[in-house]
């Protein structure tokens, strides 16, 4: 592993993204409007009682920490992969010497320094605003930690798999869409998943999108028993593996697909 | 006038021919409308599994508030828009260099950069967000007279004047500073009026009553149709709109007093 290689691939992205920061402060203003929407929505049915175990405050909190987790996780690669293949600079990446998963990975990680300042003066400023008691503990903290790296790894990769297919048609953003929509219903971000009634519960426990950003807000706002929190990681890692052999089976068939596009 | 009216027909024409080039397009747009939609319901519905009404709404006002809301998107998506962004977008003319030209044409600068470019896949989205409306009104199960159709026109009509000014204040401001998509932001918090704005605590509420007027763009029209809205209300949100008109257009006219063309 080259690590000062992959530090200057880091340095560049950053320096490139930096560059048009007012475009990506957009960029965040956008993803974080739908939760702080039901942020504001939930707190004010709270304002009328405890719902299912979650007082205002509960409800603040955690919308607060998914507004976080949303930046941290958010694989930036739903477009950029998909732009590079249809642009051609995607052939470029296949004849570097290395993978083009750490070009990638690379972007993704410039992305989230670029954009992080923005999300964290917003969320920090809610918090003073709306001033809820805390609920975090050490445990849900060392907890927390794992279920982050696992979210980000499985939300990465299923994103980085769906933009690949744009080498089978070079237009996979019917799909991201899809997916997009998911992770809003399931994931938690209309309501916190153990809000959600009858089958569309059912299948937000089952389906991987809880454990990319439900399941490590409820870990650090300590909502889970410790059976619940092991349950949890199963599933993630499950969820993980499951994810890996679909990247694997759609990379190298799509590269026996691919048709290079521009020179 | 008329020649106006024949300039809007040629650049309707010039769109539907730019678009018939892409025809794809209308598939991801339907699908893209019809998650909007099913996301807008579900959210709607899962709330009021919980509760019986928030801030003394219920459920079918509620939905109501989602079909205006989705209807002013569609009329934006259809003309303001496309045509705003084609000017301060991405891309857009002030960042090419393009809107040299548009300067040199011999019609309003202004009528120009409103009307040149149109998205016609929008009138799907339009007429879906009109079922919606129907389908709404029917649960709230209220009798709608022709009076009270009439001032829901108006209003309608009144909400979109507002943003069209916002837009037009925006790519004004977008001839000084390029590179931000400002049009983006304003989307991003029009997203708060699928729910009454009651439900925001006091300084975000007042922001989107009167710095970005949200509540008079999708509240009033739904108060118009399923509540008797107070005359005042009216008259206040006419006449912010045309004071806005007024603003707008005088920015406009200083902005491109500023610009100072980007090719050579």
């Amino acid at each position: 592993m080259n690590l000062r290689g992959g530090w200057e691939l880091i340095k560049r992205s950053y320096l490139g993204w930096l560059a048009g920061r007012g475009f990506y402060w957009t960029l965040t203003f956008g993803w974080m409007v739908p939760s702080l929407l039901y942020l504001f929505v939930w707190a004010t049915v709270a304002g009328q009682g405890q719902v299912q175990g979650f007082n205002r405050d509960g409800f603040i909190v955690y919308y607060l920490c998914f507004i976080m987790l949303n930046q941290f996780t958010y694989p930036v690669c739903n477009w950029t992969v998909g732009d590079s293949i249809r642009f051609g600079r995607f052939s470029t990446w296949l004849l570097h010497p290395m993978p083009p998963m750490f070009e990638v990975i690379a972007t993704d990680i410039a992305m989230k320094v670029v954009c992080t300042p923005f999300a964290t003066l917003v969320t920090m400023m809610l918090l003073i605003f709306l001033h809820p008691a805390l609920p975090f503990s050490l445990w849900s903290c060392l907890y927390f930690l794992p279920a982050l790296l696992l979210a980000q790894i499985l939300r990465f990769l299923m994103a980085y798999t769906l933009a690949l297919l744009a080498l089978w048609n070079s237009r996979a953003d019917a799909l991201l869409a899809l997916n997009d929509t998911l992770i809003f219903l399931l994931a938690g971000e209309v309501a916190p998943v153990a809000l959600l009634p009858g089958w569309l519960g059912i299948l937000a426990m089952v389906l991987p999108f809880r454990s990319m950003l439900g399941f490590p807000v409820e870990v650090l706002t300590g909502r889970l028993s410790t059976v619940e929190i092991w349950q949890g990681f199963a599933l993630q890692s499950a969820w993980v593996l499951a994810v890996i052999l679909l990247y694997r089976l759609v990379w190298h068939q799509g590269l026996r697909h691919y048709a290079s596009v521009g020179g | 006038m008329l020649y106006y009216l024949r300039l809007i027909g040629l650049f309707l024409r010039a769109s539907i021919q730019e678009e018939m080039a892409f025809r794809l397009n209308f598939v991801v747009n339907i699908l893209g409308t019809i998650l909007s939609l099913t996301t807008g319901i579900l959210g709607i519905a899962i709330l009021f599994h919980v509760v019986t009404t928030i801030q003394g709404w219920t459920f079918p006002e509620t939905l109501t508030l989602l079909a205006i809301y989705q209807l002013i998107t569609a009329l934006q998506n259809l003309v303001i828009e496309p045509s705003m962004n084609s000017l301060g977008g991405i891309d857009g003319d002030a960042w090419t260099g393009r809107f040299d030209y548009t300067l040199q044409a011999p019609v309003s600068t202004q009528f120009l950069v409103s009307f040149r470019k149109w998205r016609l896949w929008s009138f799907i989205d339009v007429s879906l967000s009109l079922i919606l409306l129907c389908i709404a009104l029917t649960l709230v199960g209220k009798h709608i007279g022709l009076l009270q159709l009439a001032l829901f026109v108006f209003n309608l009509c009144v909400s979109l004047l507002i943003v069209y000014t916002i837009f037009l204040l925006l790519s004004s401001a977008s001839l000084w500073q390029q590179g931000i998509p400002l049009t983006w932001i304003f989307n991003s918090v029009m997203q708060l009026g699928r729910y009454p704005v009651g439900i925001y605590p006091g300084a975000l509420r007042l922001l989107l009553t009167w710095v970005v007027p949200v509540a008079f763009i999708t509240t009033i029209p739904v108060e118009v149709l399923t509540r008797q809205a107070s005359p005042l209300v009216l008259v206040a949100g006419a006449a912010i709109a045309l004071g806005l008109l007024a603003l707008a257009s005088f920015c406009f006219r200083m902005s491109l007093r500023h610009y100072t063309s980007a090719s050579s």
